[in-house]
């Protein structure tokens, strides 16, 4: 496609702020967006958490009926969404005919698990269809779509943590083969007891706070949250006098096909979608300038996503600053892969290099990679890669570029 | 735009209420007999309601990886589709080019029950049950089938309600069609548990008989489970290693209407309008009409005939309703297309007005293509189009 695919807004709600102008001086600053659980009790190791800091409640045009309805994770990527199109200047007849692509994980299990919760305690005597079935991992997806009049093709996937990279990847695919000219990409997924009490059960949850890339990481840190990009044929977005804030390079996705809950230990599947991002991209590893990584903090992660890096940008990688977003904000599990390719993006449009927090001694196996230190630093970018690497083995990478590289 | 290959339908694999066997799912929709029976694995509230369960079947037939041996019960039904699409095309699972064949999956509520089952003790000892939450994680079919048939191309898994599986084939067919992948298994499983039966039943979702697809005078579904794969390839591979191809298959542009967030659009006219385009040459439509009368209403509207003849027919009412039903539809649309054969809808006896509904019996006509319409709640229409080869 001659002009490429532009991003053309961006929208995040997260421990870090309510919106992107919060989200990027939480970024420039460093903030450290991981306090104590209070959303629900938890008996477990584990006590921390990086809750959203604001959730909107609407009502987005919608009635109030609906409203009353919408899980947590419907609001964030509603409120996402819609900073999205209102900063790409989308108008109605634009929203009109993009698509939504949204990546999740959960949808409204938080709801869901409250209402089963009071009818095994008696408290109530029907299991209600609205909060059981009505809180599907679809209903973003529709509500973004109904609220915000955008009735393009809609998709809501569900790869775990790789979700809404794929959302991002999907958008790219539908831009760049013509099928819409805009799309709205989203992740969204809110803090809930089963995957708390889940990750926790697996002992994948550090019991203080994450610490990607340390030597002594015992594992990671949840979080929630939604992000969105508008993701447009650059040619349109140019027509209509948008700002292209970001292009979308390349993307890869392939698949581990080892194991349920453990990435494979040669890398493999995760070399393939970084490789594969790269060449669609058409970059040698040397044009990468910024690693924003999965990095969750589990000590099987870090290792198997350093190596693969290893693998691929070779003798560029001691010269490439690496973060994890997820040690500021926590892993937002299917919001993680949109609200890390915001940040990406952030970083791009705003030279910042946001830190990695928590590491205090890096692990000597990457000792000579730059994992950047609190509180972050300034550099110019071009070009940055973000990898995402969902339970089951469903990886993908997203290559992206500052808006003017072309 | 890139160029896009025509694409075929070269195995279809179906675990459905009528079984496991290869061509139960297709011999028993032709024959106009029923899947639904009282349930075996749950109680029901009111004694004696009818539901589509699937046959249970030990997990060791299923699985062949150690860790596929603690896989659930969609997870097991999504397996099991899978390896009877590849047969049903004539492919080994240990043969398929890895890198490149795809997978992609849909289910509307994933793993329900063993959810319940997990937050149960949770809620009793206040701990989870690390053995049980990988199977709990939504994508755990796609994990479980990757791993199983060794899929290491793109693999996706989807959630869009009742359209869950369309979806899934229609992204499917673009894996295909742009050459990202040499082959693609795409479809949807959704299982049936307690839980959700419980959440329907006391929704009043259900019907206290036998549910009326169509029928004036329906007064609920039966809730049902399932899961279907169908292979794809493109016609061109398909043909030069002289496999079947059952029919073609496009992915319509899909599209939205306006609707309330969480219930069925009434806006007829305009999911008319999207789908007029195809509606011209697909002159059969397998709707997703159950019993649930507003769903009913609203497909019976859009899919009147017109100014041309169209033919519907529905097989919620055979094997029970669930999200992943459409890819049992699409399965019986290849399958229809190819040997010029509609299945029946069951339990009409006052059609809704303006409608050409095959009862009775399968009727048998010359089909050029067939439309399932892809329709889910939040005004969302995801169709997929085939056409006879």
């Amino acid at each position: 496609m001659p002009g490429g695919i532009a991003i053309t807004g961006l929208g995040a709600l997260s421990a870090l702020g309510r919106d992107t102008a919060e989200l990027t001086a939480g970024l420039r600053l460093g903030r450290d967006g991981i306090g104590p659980l209070t959303l629900f009790a938890h008996q477990g190791r584990c006590a921390t958490a990086a809750e959203a800091a604001h959730v909107p409640a609407g009502p987005w045009g919608l009635p109030r009926a609906t409203v009353r309805r919408l899980s947590r994770p419907d609001r964030l990527a509603i409120a996402a969404a819609a900073e999205a199109c209102t900063q790409a200047g989308l108008d109605a007849d634009a929203r009109a005919a993009a698509a939504v692509l949204a990546g999740a994980t959960t949808g409204g299990m938080l709801e869901t698990e409250e209402a089963y919760r009071r009818w095994r305690a008696g408290e109530t005597r029907r299991l209600r269809t609205s909060r059981v079935l009505g809180t599907s991992l679809a209903s973003s997806g529709a509500a973004i779509s109904q609220a915000l009049g955008i009735f393009g093709p809609q998709e809501t996937m569900a790869t775990a943590c790789s979700s809404s990279a794929l959302a991002i990847a999907r958008a790219g695919d539908l831009v760049r083969r013509g099928v819409v000219p805009a799309a709205v990409a989203v992740g969204t997924d809110a803090l809930c007891r089963l995957t708390f009490a889940g990750f926790d059960a697996l002992q994948a949850l550090d019991p203080e706070r994450c610490r990607p890339f340390d030597r002594h990481r015992r594992g990671l840190t949840l979080g929630e949250g939604a992000a969105a990009l508008v993701v447009e044929d650059a040619d349109h977005a140019r027509a209509r006098g948008a700002e292209v804030r970001a292009l979308l390079l390349g993307w890869g996705t392939a698949t581990d096909a080892h194991h349920p809950t453990a990435p494979r230990p040669d890398g493999e599947g995760a070399m393939a979608a970084l490789r594969a991002a790269l060449a669609m991209a058409g970059l040698p590893a040397d044009a990468v300038d910024y690693v924003n990584a999965h990095g969750t903090g589990t000590p099987q992660n870090d290792a198997v996503e350093m190596s693969v890096l290893r693998a691929v940008l070779g003798t560029r990688l001691a010269r490439v600053p690496v973060s994890s977003s997820k040690s500021q904000f926590g892993h937002t599990l299917g919001a993680a892969g949109a609200l890390e390719a915001v940040v990406t993006v952030l970083a791009l449009t705003h030279g910042i290099l946001p830190p990695t927090l928590g590491v205090r001694e890096p692990d000597e196996a990457w000792a000579d990679v730059d994992v950047v230190a609190e509180p972050g630093r300034r550099a110019a970018l071009a070009t940055a890669i973000t990898s995402s690497y969902g339970f089951g083995g469903h990886n993908v990478t997203l290559v992206l570029g500052r808006g003017d590289a072309r | 735009m890139s160029e896009r290959a025509p694409v075929g339908v070269t195995g279809i694999g179906v675990v459905s209420p009528f079984g496991w066997e290869p061509d139960a799912f297709w011999t028993g929709l032709v024959s106009g007999a029923s899947a639904l029976r009282p349930a075996e694995r749950f109680s029901t509230l009111a004694p004696g309601r009818l539901v589509g369960e699937v046959p249970a079947r030990a997990v060791g037939e299923i699985a062949r990886s150690s860790v596929g041996r603690r896989m659930d019960w969609a997870s097991q039904m999504a397996v099991g589709a899978c390896r009877a699409a590849l047969a049903d095309a004539g492919l080994d699972a240990a043969a398929l080019p890895a890198e490149r064949t795809s997978l992609a999956l849909g289910s509307a509520y994933g793993n329900l029950q063993e959810t319940a089952t997990f937050l149960d003790r949770l809620f009793t000892r206040g701990s989870g049950n690390p053995l049980v939450f990988p199977n709990l994680v939504f994508n755990a079919p796609l994990a479980y089938a990757s791993i199983e048939l060794g899929i290491r191309g793109e693999t996706a898994m989807f959630s869009m309600l009742e359209a869950s599986g369309e979806v899934a084939i229609g992204w499917g067919i673009d894996a295909v069609a742009s050459g990202r992948a040499a082959l693609c298994l795409a479809g949807g499983v959704d299982e049936l548990g307690m839980v959700l039966h419980r959440v329907l039943e006391e929704g009043r979702r259900l019907s206290p008989g036998v549910p009326r697809p169509f029928d004036r005078h329906a007064d609920g579904m039966a809730a049902g489970e399932g899961a279907a794969v169908l292979v794809l390839e493109r016609v061109a591979d398909a043909r030069a290693r002289g496999a079947r191809v059952y029919a073609t298959v496009s992915a319509v542009p899909a599209f939205a209407v306006p609707a309330p967030v969480h219930g069925w659009s009434s806006d007829a006219v305009a999911l008319r309008a999207g789908l007029a385009a195809s509606l011209a040459d697909s002159p059969a439509v397998f709707v997703s009409a159950c019993g649930d009368l507003p769903r009913d209403r609203l497909e019976a509207r859009v899919f009147a005939a017109g100014v041309r003849p169209v033919v519907v027919t529905a097989i919620r009412g055979t094997v029970g309703e669930f999200g992943a039903a459409g890819a049992l539809a699409a399965a019986a649309a290849a399958r229809a297309v190819s040997e010029g054969v509609l299945p029946p809808t069951l339990g009409i006896a006052t059609p809704l007005g303006g409608l050409d509904v095959v009862t009775g019996a399968a009727r048998s006509m010359p089909l050029r293509g067939g439309l399932v319409p892809g329709l889910a709640r939040g005004g969302i229409c995801h169709p997929l189009k085939f056409e006879a080869t």
